[in-house]
């Protein structure tokens, strides 16, 4: 291990419902912003209930540069926009990109659905020859990450689309965490892109999971999740490299872990996510007790937060940590949330605060944790970690530690 | 669970029907099935097969079914009685 890297973020990118650019996002962490509507993305008659959580001013020219915005779907737009905010937030050119090796790494669940729905839709309607090729050659989700490398111009570079589901953020960000540490790359472009589609909401409806107004997490009348979109992404480079350049460090990547315990299609499994928060400690040398904030999954079903939360107690025993899910302010944006929390995770280190679990009424015992109800909350953070849990019990959890000179 | 009998408007091709659906979605023969096999103690069926079978009896049907009645549909007798229930509705 002698020649492992230490990792920083430098700089980030976010597109969410509460607000573009990190600015932006940070503000809306800290006022505690919710960013629920009623769904404007496709016809929602027939549904009982249609809020959720959309980017509804978001133009695709104001960031993406060099790339036809026709040329890419919906989640390829703001997994570019996120990573152009990222490298002006990190003071990165292209030129500065392109003059390293570089990685490109996004998570994603539905990749470029919104366009399938299209299409599906064009195709039952009017028949296959009326398919519109233009959209058909934007679904390929390896687009979420080529699509960036085509913006900026990269070559000497790795580009991969990471579909672990709704917890592909982490993955993407763990992805490139590793490439940078043992070297293979300098800078790691990584996070996550997903956009709100009919399939997804029609998919989560159907499961019983969508709440019918906003969703409540770790709240004893929590009733779902609001399906959301957006896309995050952070710039990740060596220790060595950020400082050579005076680069600002937000945060620390410590470490993380991944386990998949296949124990259900979509039931979440206590021991499963216990075993990956483990993983994800020894990862990264930290000890339960030093954690001082958990970004959780903390989707707003019954199923998830309360299993969510066992496994926080397996592990932290009965005082556990500060446990936020940002999930009440941006709904849940599948591919895209654990990359934004990712984001979060590190200005909550870098700015001192707790951004708050909205939407609280009635406090949990079933699941029992400090969940920093309504209110943003000032804290000294030092490690933090950022839950993702996925269907199929497809977990990753990363430890984000505030920079310090060793 | 005896509500289909007196006053249903399920008649035997409407019962054959959802028998279908049923067997199609747990993937058994029509055979394996009685109106009292629990699909999910007998017929290894899971929430997700549950949930299913529901999307299918309201597309068939053109019926609501409240999530709410997966509960009562454990074996043939009982979607009977739903889909009885959401007929009349």
């Amino acid at each position: 291990m002698e020649t492992a890297r230490r990792v920083v973020i430098t700089g980030l990118g976010a597109v969410t419902s509460i607000g573009l650019g990190v600015e932006a996002f940070a503000a809306g962490l800290r006022e505690g912003r919710s960013g629920v509507r009623p769904i404007t993305a496709f016809d929602t008659a027939g549904f009982a209930h249609a809020n959720g959580c959309e980017v509804t001013d978001f133009v695709p020219e104001e960031w993406i540069e060099r790339t036809d915005p026709a040329e890419l779907g919906r989640a390829s737009r703001f997994s570019v926009a996120a990573a152009r905010m990222a490298l002006r937030d990190a003071r990165l050119t292209d030129a500065d990109v392109r003059g390293r090796a570089s990685l490109v790494s996004m998570g994603t669940t539905d990749g470029e659905s919104r366009d399938l729905d299209d299409l599906v839709a064009a195709q039952v309607e009017r028949g296959s020859e009326h398919v519109d090729p233009a959209l058909a050659r934007r679904i390929g989700a390896g687009r979420l990450s080529s699509g960036i490398v085509a913006e900026l111009g990269l070559t000497d570079v790795e580009a991969v689309t990471i579909p672990t589901a709704c917890a592909a953020g982490n993955y993407a960000v763990g992805y490139g965490f590793d490439a940078v540490r043992c070297g293979d790359v300098d800078l790691a472009l990584c996070g996550g892109a997903d956009a709100l589609c009919r399939k997804t909401f029609t998919g989560f409806y159907r499961l019983g999971t969508i709440a019918p107004d906003a969703c409540r997490p770790f709240d004893r009348g929590r009733q779902g999740i609001l399906t959301g979109e957006g896309a995050g992404v952070l710039v990740m480079e060596s220790l060595g490299s950020a400082l050579a350049r005076g680069a600002r460090i937000y945060a620390e990547v410590l470490g993380y872990g991944l386990a998949c315990d296949a124990f259900h299609p979509v039931a979440p499994d206590r021991d499963g996510i216990t075993r990956c928060i483990r993983l994800a400690h020894r990862n990264a040398g930290v000890r339960p007790e030093d954690v001082d904030l958990i970004s959780a999954h903390g989707t707003g079903t019954k199923a998830n937060d309360v299993t969510e939360s066992g496994a926080i107690r397996q592990v932290f025993g009965e005082s556990p940590p500060p446990t936020v899910s940002i999930k009440a302010m941006i709904g849940h944006t599948m591919g895209a949330a654990s990359a934004l929390s990712s984001a979060a995770c590190a200005l909550a280190i870098d700015q001192g605060f707790i951004p708050p679990t909205i939407n609280h009424t009635e406090f949990d015992p079933e699941c029992g944790l400090d969940c920093v109800p309504n209110e943003a909350r000032v804290a000294d953070l030092r490690i933090v970690q950022n839950n993702a849990l996925a269907f199929g019990g497809n977990n990753a959890v990363i430890l984000f530690g505030r920079y310090q000179e060793r | 669970m005896n509500r289909s009998e007196p006053v249903s408007v399920l008649d035997g091709e409407r019962k054959e029907k959802i028998k279908d659906i049923v067997c199609d979605i747990l993937e058994i023969e029509p055979a394996e099935v009685t109106e009292t096999s629990m699909f999910k103690e007998d017929h290894d069926a899971d929430s997700l097969r549950a949930i299913e079978i529901l999307a299918a009896l309201e597309r068939t049907f053109d019926i609501v079914i409240d999530q709410a009645e997966l509960s009562r549909m454990e074996n043939l007798q009982g979607v009977y009685a739903v889909v009885d229930e959401a007929l009349e509705a």
